[in-house]
């Protein structure tokens, strides 16, 4: 169980995240909404402390993550993996090199410094690979992939942490929708086979509700809604989204607005 | 479509109007800082040559005597003795190329030592700069103390200049090449550390910030995240410093820290005659070949790193 209690993080005069108290059981798949610049970015690097709180609390089980520090802090990052909007990757780096920074946690720090990795380390990235689809192009530069491919290519890299979290900050917001489908079918079965948390930011709300098992809807900073996709009502959806409801909403003006995987055919290529 | 009023009666509110008063404002203020920044360097550049004596009649007077020095350091060689090898006895022939270039061996063995003093000099120096531009640059610095130590330092090493530093390991460590190498390679360290810093300032911090969330350290987002962005920048800057270093190595004998340039002082203060003339040819050869190789080998690489 992940607890947030009044986390609250300032940048100068403007508080990004407001007081934010949650509990997010093992293995949910959580969506949080909201507009641009409503504080969910904020809230997901406050998870990992890429981002330190200025205020408030963050537990996993016994463990103060607020507190954490050094050799303690870099285990916590590793047990709670992430994947970004513009995935950075290590571009002039191969692909099996990039996924097998998520084990850099685990090897011994000369090994780590001189990039040497075992067989058995390589053989559980490219596993990580052929899980996403991606094996086929290990031993490529990732900056030669596509933006869908490098995002699968930095699930992988997420993968092969062994995290119990996996927070994702708007993953397919750069994407096309055949591609972004492909990523979030690849997070749910992450959440659904594996049994990690995943917590993600959407900007859409239809991917939000398509996919997740509870969304959280944030404006300004504060939480204004926690509940199942089918307790957010019209209403409430617009007053999360303000101006941008419109946006978020048609789901032919974003590329993110996806269809379920069931029906294939509606979803343009 | 309708032509749009340029100044209606609402004048000062209408967008026009105030974009060209903003934009009037700001160029007036333009032309105030041009002005000023042109009187200055006017100012500097007066100042500059009163200080120096930078007049054209002592230029003019002094260039005759350039010509008259040549004289006196050029070989006398006569055609018809040009090829003539040594006599049986031994003796080069006055007038013969193998006169002028008696000692053409130990020039060579110099030249050889010159190189290898700039080689081990910008390694050296290339080594120290790589682990200190991290810490020295801005984005990158673990913490602000770090920062400002790495900085000073890279500053010290490459603000003493070579002949100096290497003037005082000459008498800490004896006459001899290693006084020369260390010396160019303190202050290779200073000027390709703070170009390496400037290089990781403009790296991208995505992959950094990748690094950092698997668990990275810093030394791991270091290496995995910035290296190799900023490597092929890093051995280009290296191998331009090697080619300046390769000049530097062949004058820093002057103080007797080893390589040519030690001959080249000894035979300007002790003969002055066509063996100056003869070093000198031998060191502008070297600077060029090793700066056409050293280019050949930068463009080769940046045109690999970098597919059109």
């Amino acid at each position: 169980m992940l607890r947030l209690d009044k986390l609250t993080r300032r940048f100068g005069d403007t508080t990004a995240v407001h007081a934010a108290s949650l509990d997010i059981p093992d293995g949910q798949m959580v969506g949080i909404i909201g507009r641009s610049g409503a504080g969910k970015s904020t809230l997901l690097r406050l998870l990992n402390r890429l981002v330190d709180p200025s205020e408030g609390h963050i537990t996993y089980g016994d463990t103060d993550v607020a507190a954490l520090k050094g050799r303690e802090l870099r285990a916590w990052r590793s047990d709670c993996a992430m994947i970004f909007q513009q995935f950075n990757l290590v571009g002039r780096l191969d692909v099996l090199t990039n996924v097998l920074t998520g084990r850099l946690h685990e090897m011994p720090p000369w090994r780590a410094m001189a990039q040497v990795f075992t067989p058995r380390e390589r053989a559980f990235a490219i596993r990580a690979l052929d899980r996403l689809g991606m094996a086929h192009t290990a031993l490529q530069r990732a900056e030669t992939l596509s933006g869908g491919q490098q995002q699968r290519v930095a699930i992988a890299r997420a993968l092969v942490q062994e995290p119990r979290i996996l927070l994702a900050d708007e993953p397919i917001a750069s994407l096309d929708p055949l591609n972004a489908r492909i990523v979030m079918d690849a997070l749910r079965d992450i959440n659904r086979r594996d049994g990690i948390t995943v917590i993600c930011n959407l900007h859409t709300l239809d991917t939000a509700r398509q996919y997740c098992d509870r969304i959280i809807g944030m404006q300004a900073g504060r939480i204004v809604f926690d509940g199942t996709p089918d307790l957010l009502t019209t209403q409430m959806a617009r007053e999360i989204y303000g101006a941008e409801a419109d946006a978020a909403f048609d789901e032919t003006a974003t590329s993110t607005a996806l269809a379920p995987s069931a029906a294939r055919q509606r979803v343009p290529a | 479509m309708t032509d749009l009023p340029l100044a209606g009666d609402d004048a000062p509110r209408d967008a026009v109007a105030v974009f060209e008063r903003h934009r009037a404002e700001l160029r007036a203020a333009r032309r105030v800082w041009t002005v000023i920044a042109l009187g200055a360097f006017g100012l500097c550049l007066g100042l500059s040559v009163w200080v120096s004596q930078f007049y054209p009649d002592r230029l003019a007077a002094g260039l005759p005597r350039i010509f008259e020095y040549f004289g006196t350091i050029l070989p006398d060689l006569r055609w018809d003795l040009l090829f003539e090898g040594r006599t049986a006895e031994g003796r080069a022939v006055p007038g013969s190329l193998t006169f002028w270039y008696a000692d053409l061996w130990t020039y060579l063995e110099l030249i050889w030592e010159t190189i290898l003093m700039a080689i081990t000099a910008t390694l050296l120096g290339a080594g120290v700069a790589f682990v200190l531009s991290f810490p020295a640059a801005a984005n990158l610095a673990p913490n602000g103390r770090v920062y400002w130590v790495s900085r000073r330092f890279l500053e010290l090493c490459r603000g003493i200049p070579e002949i100096l530093l290497a003037l005082v390991l000459v008498f800490m460590i004896g006459i001899g090449p290693l006084a020369g190498v260390i010396a160019i390679a303190i202050h290779t360290a200073g000027a390709l550390g703070k170009l390496f810093a400037e290089v990781n300032e403009n790296a991208s911090p995505r992959p950094v910030e990748g690094i950092a969330a698997v668990g990275g350290s810093w030394s791991q987002q270091m290496a995995y995240g910035v290296v190799p962005q900023v490597a092929p920048n890093f051995f280009s800057y290296a191998l331009l410093r090697f080619e300046i270093n390769v000049r530097a190595s062949s004058i820093i004998g002057f103080v007797g820290a080893g390589g040519i340039g030690q001959e080249l002082n000894r035979v300007i203060s002790f003969y002055s005659d066509d063996r100056v003339l003869a070093v000198l040819i031998l060191v502008v050869l070297m600077v060029t070949i090793i700066d056409l190789v050293s280019e050949r080998i930068r463009l080769a690489y940046i045109g690999r790193e970098t597919p059109a």
